[in-house]
């Protein structure tokens, strides 16, 4: 999942500074299940936010919704008809979903209230953990299920370096060595030899390499488009 | 004193329905009273309250507390320890919007206690009038 946090909420009143009436827009994929911009987080900030412009004197009148996800045109139409009245969208969704939310609204604008981190999973409550970069070429095959690419903090492909001690990465003892994971995890499975394959480097013209990457299956599309 | 002595807060208290709740029933067998401007919303558990139910509550009120059962006596176990996370998250957000954490908090107390139900009242109430109107209400 995308892993996302609210900004501080000095920087939020600074972006609404100028405006009336807001919606603050949540979205109900990942931002909701790693608590930063769902409905629950959209009601708190609202509150959050008419006080603190209540106590300079200078109401703000706040619209709060949740969609499905902002990552979907389709959410965006359900409210066209709020979106109208309101100076501006604060948007908790990840940055995809803000600049979404940009383009389905053109003439609005549309503000981030979260920084977007990193794809990541939950490891206990209020703790989430860096998984994966969309490399665009998964090698999971190969590293028992570990991804070095998002793990190692240099992103090699023959660890471990020289900064590995005990099961640690140099960059800080809180980091597991991407590296050491693998080496254990194989050795686990009875599979460590496989490590020992000389592999080609690997091809990073699927990742940023090209610029922004897309996407287009054409045994999907209808002749419709979007 | 307040510098404004006509100033009467508004107060919302969350009770546990296992305490709070029947200590404010005891305190009225009792003939006890308590400042008009209280308002009380029942809980299943102070471990039900919410940031956002405290935070609600802020919109329109001076003051917002939640009565929970005695440490370590709480029906669900774990509920009274929740409910003091929450307090601890509300000040915070109230602190970074610049308004008095002293306007949230907790109490424990334990069902038959209609005389300390009332004092917890009293006091948060002077507390608040000590503090003013909150200045972050929206609805006034
Ligand atoms: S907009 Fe972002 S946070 Fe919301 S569902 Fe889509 S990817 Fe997840
Ligand atoms: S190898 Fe690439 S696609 Fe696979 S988990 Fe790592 S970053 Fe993600």
């Amino acid at each position: 999942m995308i892993i996302a946090e609210r900004k501080p909420i000095e920087e939020i009143l600074g972006l609404l500074s100028k405006h009336q009436k807001v919606l603050v827009l949540g979205c109900g994929g990942c931002v909701t299940v790693c608590l930063a911009g769902g409905e629950k987080e959209v009601g708190i900030l609202s509150s959050q936010l008419t006080m603190a412009r209540s106590k300079e004197e200078r109401p703000l009148e706040i619209v709060q919704k949740t969609i499905e996800r902002q990552c979907d045109f389709e959410y965006f139409e359900g409210i066209r008809h709020i979106v109208k009245d309101v100076d501006a969208i604060l948007s908790l969704a990840c940055g995809i979903g803000i600049q979404t939310c940009a383009e389905a609204f053109p003439d609005k604008i549309v503000w981030p209230g979260v920084n977007t981190k990193f794809l990541g999973v939950n490891l206990n409550v209020g703790e989430w953990a860096e998984r994966c970069q969309a490399c665009g070429q998964c090698v999971l095959d190969k590293t028992g299920g570990i991804c070095p690419v998002a793990r190692c903090s240099k992103s090699i492909f023959n660890g471990p370096c020289g900064g590995s001690q005990d099961g640690k990465c140099e960059v800080s003892p809180d980091t597991d060595c991407a590296w050491a994971l693998i080496h254990d995890r194989l050795t686990r499975l009875g599979e460590v030899d496989s490590l020992r394959e000389i592999l080609p480097v690997k091809d990073w013209s699927y990742s940023r390499d090209g610029g922004p990457r897309k996407l287009v299956r054409e045994d999907l599309e209808l002749e419709s488009g979007k | 004193m307040s510098a404004n002595a006509d100033f009467q807060p508004k107060i919302i208290v969350f009770a546990c329905e296992n305490s709070g709740w029947l200590a404010a029933e005891h305190a009225a067998e009792l003939a006890l009273s308590y400042p008009e401007r209280v308002e009380l919303i029942k809980l299943p558990c102070s471990g039900k309250i919410d940031v956002l139910f405290f935070m609600k509550a802020l919109e329109k009120a001076d003051g917002t507390i939640v009565l929970a059962c005695q440490k370590e006596n709480c029906k669900f176990i774990k509920g009274n320890i929740r409910a003091a996370q929450r307090v601890k998250q509300t000040e915070n957000l109230l602190k970074e919007i610049g308004i008095e954490p002293e306007r949230v908090g907790l109490y424990y107390l334990a069902a038959n206690m209609g005389h300390k139900f009332v004092e917890i009242i009293q006091n948060f109430y002077d507390k608040i009038r000590e503090l003013g109107p909150n200045p972050g209400k929206v609805i006034k």
